[in-house]
């Protein structure tokens, strides 16, 4: 496998579950950044333990998870039940101090990160198939938990608080328990997304995680539709993969495109291109000839 | 002492500058619905726009005109972009309307670190932050420079300007209505998108006066400034009370003055941190503001 | 002008909001200086019709005549201007304003003579004199209901639409919004009225119409109304 073949499908699995961190809090309609952060802190995490302390691979991918799931359910304690506005400006506060941090902290490697994050596997290809394949199965698995999720009778209580929180509360439903389980989420699959990150590019620096990153996952999100997990799924790639064809003049305009592309789809069709009423369209068709056969 | 004078007067300054900000997007928020978080990045643009100007002309007077028009033009210009998806004012919810803003931020940003000097910060000329004619008051270690003291009093006369617009006018009268109840301001025959749209001009003159007292007051500007910016006018607003006019009013200045005296202590970077800790305690200990919202 | 000739004139309105069919086929005019009354339930759609007629509805069909001008679709602001003006349900005043502020704003489209018709609406309201620079949301009940009618005037107005002005309001100050309604038609104004209180408002209207889910089920004058077996029945618990 080429190298450039490699980083396209495996940034694209990161960049899913990114953009998917932002759509399950985005169920109860609050956007939590805050993912973006924890997909930092744990890449550092990831970082230094598997360099400074030889952790193994496997160790370092559940604890990174879990440091974000933790730092996430803190976090939601106070901002569960918070109005979007708050949350958007906790997330960019966390990310804007995991980054002063980093910069500043000699053990961090400051504003040059860290480099030469050792293999899983010894041999380079194996290495990659290797993480080509983790990288994927943790898609599934988050997909499939979203999935089930939103087939649920929470996903349910999670639609009805999107569009009427006053009205929600009245049947019984506890947004702010809501909120804190969708937040908490959210992060361990950023914490999750961190370790992968680290491991695939080797390297990890300040840079990578901006508010250029927070644009990318927001534009996959909200032009492949905000209103089912697929939108996410479909997005990625295509919006990752077209500036790569690109010639090399536009393609440093990639995050110019993703605006404007970001602009005109919530203009034109708010839901963004992949809606809910087509996804039960298509559901319904599979079934249907599952039937047949 | 005599420094911590000099830093609260630098601190009122920079606050007053927040303040315009601040009020700015409340103002849009109030009366036109949209959570414009971008606003800053409209005023950072402005700013280049206003450097670009006086670079090729050579015109001091000719930049600040320039940068005032093109504030009023992106914001008008981006208007029926905004009032397009609150028409549905009904079903479409208020977030959407931030997102938005945040993808013309990003536009807007990518392009300034792009094309203007080579992505490189620009340098106003001393010829309009006075720079070179040394600090205007200077007693023992207190110095007080030009710009500072016309920050301070441009920024405290437009925002009593504003004040005296929003509750002694017309328009301030239909402008305060439509805050308190978009619905019955309709049926007494005040036309929402017509006063929505007055709205994004009075911004646009107000983030031009800004645009150009920042270029006096800090002498250069990068195209990362103005997502910093929006980040602390967002949070400001949000601890003072979404779209309390008062209360950005008076956390605005706070902040202006905290991270004066931060900056007295500690290096760049870390200060600005700081301040941002701070904001972060008071806003997860009171996510609906200080002073209440007015939503 | 003659005192029969209708100054609103609805014909076969229609109106839905989403799929909701509010409005059905509805036909009633109000005559100059004539007070009618809406009678129906909550929900029936009185408060769709007036809100059609101030334009902040689009009805699907039919036509609305005001002064003899075709007005379906057309916004707020223009109707009000053209010389209508509606008292919203709940009064509509803003709580956070003072009263003088609520007042300038009926007087939004035209603030010229607004000095003399201050003095008019304070003559005719003294409370509201007195209370000028108060905040809305310290008066109260009847006098809100006072300050949302004092607006309507300074809208200067030839039709108002006053929407369930009885609403919270203990009986004996309902008496007293009555009589002003009362006294204003006597000035001239035509008044469009939506009441719960069915017996009351009978009794200082002209005419009336009976609204049931979105129809028109009965017509005719007051009195005819209030002798009505069916209306005594359903309205007046007789």
């Amino acid at each position: 496998m080429s190298l450039t073949l490699f980083y396209y499908l495996a940034i694209t699995a990161i960049y899913i579950l990114m953009s998917w961190s932002i759509y399950i809090p985005y169920r109860v309609g609050q956007l939590h950044f805050m993912t973006v952060a924890n997909m930092a802190v744990s890449a550092y995490f990831a970082a230094l333990m598997a360099i400074n302390f030889a952790w193994p691979f496997w160790l370092v991918l559940i604890a990174g998870t879990l440091l974000g799931a933790l730092i996430g359910f803190l976090v939601s304690n106070a901002i569960g039940d918070a109005p979007c506005f708050a949350v958007v400006i906790v997330g960019f506060t966390f990310i804007y101090l995991t980054k002063t941090i980093i910069e500043n902290v000699e053990a961090f490697g400051g504003p040059l990160g860290i480099f030469s994050i050792p293999k899983v596997l010894s041999a380079s290809a194996d290495n990659r198939t290797l993480l080509l394949i983790v990288a994927y199965a943790l898609v599934l698995i988050t997909g499939f938990l979203i999935t089930r999720f939103d087939h649920s009778r929470l996903g349910r209580a999670a639609s009805a608080i999107f569009i009427d929180r006053d009205l929600a509360v009245s049947f019984g439903v506890d947004v702010k328990k809501m909120g804190m389980f969708l937040q908490t989420w959210a992060s361990a699959v950023g914490g999750m997304a961190g370790v992968m990150y680290s491991f695939i590019m080797r390297s990890v620096s300040p840079n990578h995680f901006t508010f250029h990153l927070i644009g990318i996952c927001m534009t996959m999100l909200f032009v492949g539709g905000y209103t089912t997990m697929w939108g996410a799924l479909l997005a990625a790639p295509i919006l990752w993969g077209f500036p790569l064809i690109l010639p090399e003049a536009l393609q440093s305009w990639n995050i110019v495109i993703y605006g404007v592309l970001l602009i005109v789809v919530l203009v034109i069709k708010p839901e963004g291109i992949i809606t809910r009423p087509m996804v039960k369209k298509i559901e319904s068709l599979l079934s249907g000839k599952r039937k047949k056969v | 002492m005599e420094i911590l004078i000099a830093q609260i007067f630098n601190g009122l300054s920079i606050g007053s500058i927040y303040v315009l900000l601040v009020t700015g997007f409340n103002l849009l928020l109030l009366v036109a619905m949209i959570i414009h978080f971008s606003f800053p990045v409209v005023v950072v643009f402005s700013m280049y726009i206003s450097w670009v100007v006086m670079t090729l002309t050579g015109s001091v007077t000719l930049g600040v005109v320039g940068g005032i028009a093109s504030a009023i033009i992106v914001n008008m210009i981006t208007a029926p972009m905004f009032q397009h998806i609150m028409k549905d004012r009904g079903s479409v919810d208020i977030n959407a309307t931030m997102v938005i803003s945040m993808g013309m931020g990003m536009v807007i940003t990518d392009i300034l670190s792009h094309t203007f000097n080579q992505g490189f910060p620009i340098a106003f000329p001393d010829a309009l932050t006075g720079n070179d004619q040394g600090a205007l008051i200077s007693v023992g270690l207190v110095s007080i420079s030009r710009g500072q003291v016309l920050t301070l009093v441009i920024g405290v006369l437009f925002v009593a300007f504003l004040f005296w617009l929003l509750y002694k006018t017309r328009a301030g009268r239909a402008f305060r209505a439509i805050a308190e109840d978009p619905n019955g301001a309709k049926l007494v025959g005040i036309p929402l998108l017509k006063t929505g749209f007055q709205s994004y001009a009075l911004t646009g003159i107000l983030g031009g006066v800004t645009a150009v007292l920042m270029a006096v007051l800090l002498g250069s500007a990068s195209a990362g400034l103005g997502d910093q910016l929006g980040h602390k006018v967002l949070a400001v607003s949000i601890i003072a009370g979404l779209g309390n006019l008062t209360g950005g009013l008076i956390i605005g200045l706070l902040l202006g003055i905290l991270e004066a005296i931060i900056q007295g202590y500690l290096a760049g970077s870390w200060s600005n941190a700081i301040a941002f800790i701070v904001m972060l305690v008071v806003i997860l200990a009171k996510p609906k503001g200080v002073f209440g919202s007015k939503l | 002008m003659a005192q029969n000739d209708s100054i609103l004139k609805i014909n076969n309105l229609s109106v839905a909001y989403g799929h909701v069919q509010a409005l059905n086929d509805i036909s009633l005019d109000v005559k100059r200086g004539e007070i009618v009354v809406l009678v129906g339930a909550n929900g029936a759609g009185k408060t769709s019709i007036m809100e059609t007629v101030l334009g902040a509805n689009v009805p699907v069909s039919g036509d609305i005549e005001f002064k003899g001008m075709h007005i379906g679709g057309v916004p707020v602001d223009k109707n009000v201007r053209n010389g209508m003006f509606l008292v919203p349900e709940g009064r509509g005043v803003f709580s956070s304003m003072t009263v003088m502020d609520n007042l300038l704003l009926g007087a939004h489209h035209n603030l010229k003579n607004s000095t003399e018709k201050l003095e008019l609406v304070f003559e005719s309201f003294p409370v509201l004199g007195e209370r000028r620079t108060q905040v809305a949301g310290t008066l109260s009940g009847g006098e809100r209901q006072m300050l949302a009618i004092a607006r309507a005037l300074m809208s200067s107005p030839e039709m108002i639409m006053v929407d369930e002005p009885s609403i919270g309001l203990a009986p004996i100050i309902v008496n007293d919004i009555f009589e002003i309604l009362v006294n204003l038609n006597k000035e001239g104004y035509s008044i469009l009225l939506s009441e719960q209180n069915v017996y009351k408002a009978l009794k200082i209207a002209h005419r009336g119409y009976v609204l049931e889910t979105g129809k028109i089920t009965k017509s005719g004058t007051a009195e005819e109304l209030l002798n009505d077996e069916a209306v005594r029945e359903a309205y007046l618990g007789a």
